[in-house]
């Protein structure tokens, strides 16, 4: 019998040291107990998570140690996300995610995707190299509160300001979020945008970030 | 003072020669809008036909003044050569490059390189490409380049997959490195051999944003440094991204001259390098030659600023964007140009 600590501690430590096995071992020990799914997520695997982005931070662990972190963290979720009930699921929102047409570059975007991921959002990924107006169709058949769109190079970049146009003409309470190395804040005010990423790392700490305000709005 | 080509003035740079003044070329894209609209073509067909990428570089850097012409100017040429189908963005209405949608290989040791890639697929146009810039635009510097082995593997495998393999699957990784280290070699001689005046290996996938300095050491020196033993000078190693971590470490690869982007810090990396080595950067590529906001004055005080943190040539951090808008470019050129009047650090005056 472990206690609900020791659970959510293995959880953490697990993602911090990329340790899917025991990951997966430890979010079913916690499901075996009877302890409740969304905090394991949010209490073990997000709190991980957020480990994570200081280790990024402080130049401790770079783009591959977080990206085993991620799978780590995945293999605890999609242990624990079916158990939880839908209302309880997080925000009860929706997000449409890509990587703007003429980039294939995805890591970041996969990055941001686990954020709304964790915190149970309903995720729309378009993927890669995606014609800009799928962003716009994907929104308004989904009703999605937010549009988050990467870009990994600035010959690209410039695609999102056309998509930015036309979802904001069709639906202007649509939320988004721009990433990707050559964003800057300036172009996302530019461009329109409601938010952004710095770049592809600061996307990964931005969105851990985000993972722990809305653990903070779960626990208030 | 007497007066230089274009062509002399980077080529007595890269010598560490007295020059006139500061030449304004680059290791990575140089084609713009206005030359190719000169060359009465459309961006998507300027990567497959010789004479459209060589008139579409040759007019870009004689209306905007540049020193030199870079080709080609996509990523994929060796992944395409491998077996991969490009996307060419035919029908976009946006400047888009070629990119690799699908790749055929999902693991690293499926990689098989051919013996002679460098006569295939379009790599086998460069030699015409290099001939007719050389016939038609004597004046101007040619350069070419290759990507590092890292940034390479993310054009024919997932990147992630790399990334990871780092930790996970270090023999594989390591193997597959160095076929690709092989490969770049092999064709940079091709490069040279066909004409090209410099050389440029770029890694951009190896950043200190990305990978650790102690990844780089290594997994990524070594490899960098035999791509630079093997090919002629003059030969140049640019990385984008944060690379203050990594500067020494890059000039120890053996490359003529180091270019960086504008993450780094030019006057502390000029502190840690001394006075001898070139070190050219770090122009803001989309704030001051693409965004239609910004004044050409603010343009010319980053160049101004540039030259002043000590670099011995400045160079934009990426592939210019295609999409510039003129007066900015035109006014990044001429202010090297004039700016560029007194010694540099590592080059001096006639």
């Amino acid at each position: 019998m472990a206690s609900k600590e020791e659970v959510l501690e293995k959880l953490k430590t697990g993602v911090v040291e990329y340790l899917e096995e025991e990951v997966k071992e430890a979010a079913q020990q916690g499901l075996d107990e009877g302890y409740d799914a969304l905090e394991l997520i949010m209490d073990g695997l997000a709190a991980g998570m957020e480990i994570v982005g200081d280790l990024y931070d402080r130049h401790e662990y770079f783009v591959p140690e977080v990206l085993m972190c991620a799978d780590a963290l995945y293999g605890g979720l999609d242990i624990l996300r079916p158990h939880v009930p839908e209302k309880e699921g997080g925000l009860n929102a929706q997000v449409v995610i890509g990587s703007i047409q003429g980039d294939v570059h995805d890591i970041g975007k996969n990055l941001v995707k686990m954020m709304f991921d964790v915190a149970g959002w309903e995720v729309h990924d378009l993927g890669r190299d995606v014609p800009l107006e799928n962003f716009v169709e994907e929104q308004l058949k989904t009703d999605s509160e937010v549009v988050a769109m990467s870009a990994m190079m600035t010959t690209t970049m410039l695609g999102m300001k056309k998509v930015i146009k036309m979802i904001k003409d069709k639906n202007p309470d649509v939320a988004i979020m721009l990433g990707g190395a050559p964003v800057t804040q300036d172009v996302a005010n530019l461009f329109g945008a409601d938010g952004y990423a710095e770049s592809a790392g600061n996307a990964v700490s931005e969105g851990i970030k985000m993972i722990g305000r809305l653990r903070e709005m779960q626990n208030k | 003072m007497s007066e230089l080509t274009p062509k002399e003035r980077v080529m007595r740079l890269l010598r560490k020669e007295p020059i006139d003044t500061m030449p304004f070329f680059s290791g990575m894209g140089m084609v713009v809008m206005p030359g190719i609209e000169k060359a009465g073509i459309k961006f998507a067909s300027v990567h497959t036909d010789p004479e459209r990428m060589a008139w579409s570089a040759i007019w870009s850097a004689r209306l905007m003044g540049f020193d030199c012409v870079v080709v080609p100017y996509d990523m994929t040429m060796e992944s395409e050569a491998m077996g991969n189908t490009i996307s060419l963005y035919e029908d976009s209405e946006d400047i888009l490059y070629p990119t690799i949608p699908e790749k055929i290989w999902s693991t690293m040791e499926e990689v098989t390189i051919p013996d002679n890639i460098q006569e295939l697929g379009r790599l086998a146009m460069m030699p015409k490409v290099i001939e007719i810039i050389k016939k038609e635009a004597p004046e101007l510097a040619i350069g070419c380049w290759q990507l590092g082995p890292f940034t390479q593997a993310g054009q024919i495998l997932e990147l992630d997959m790399i990334l990871k393999g780092v930790f996970k699957q270090k023999d594989k990784v390591n193997a597959l490195l160095n076929n690709l280290t092989d490969m770049i070699i092999k064709i940079g001689r091709m490069l040279q051999a066909s004409g090209c005046d410099y050389i440029t290996l770029r890694e951009p996938g190896v950043a200190a944003d990305l990978l650790s300095p102690r990844t780089f050491k290594e997994f990524i020196q070594p490899r960098l440094t035999r791509i630079m033993e093997a090919w002629q000078s003059p030969k140049l190693l640019h990385i984008c991204g944060s690379t203050d971590p990594l500067i020494e470490m890059m000039n120890q690869c053996g490359a003529d001259g180091l270019t960086v982007d504008i993450k780094c810090n030019i006057a502390e990396a000029r502190q840690k390098l001394g006075n001898d080595v070139l070190l050219m950067g770090n122009i803001d590529t989309y704030a001051m030659t693409c965004d239609p906001e910004t004044p050409v004055e603010t343009t010319v005080a980053h160049i101004k600023e540039i030259i002043d943190n000590g670099v011995d040539a400045v160079m934009p951090g990426c592939d210019l964007w295609p999409a510039i808008i003129e007066a900015n470019m035109k006014a990044v050129a001429d202010t090297t140009h004039e700016y560029g009047k007194k010694p540099s650090p590592a080059v001096g005056r006639l």
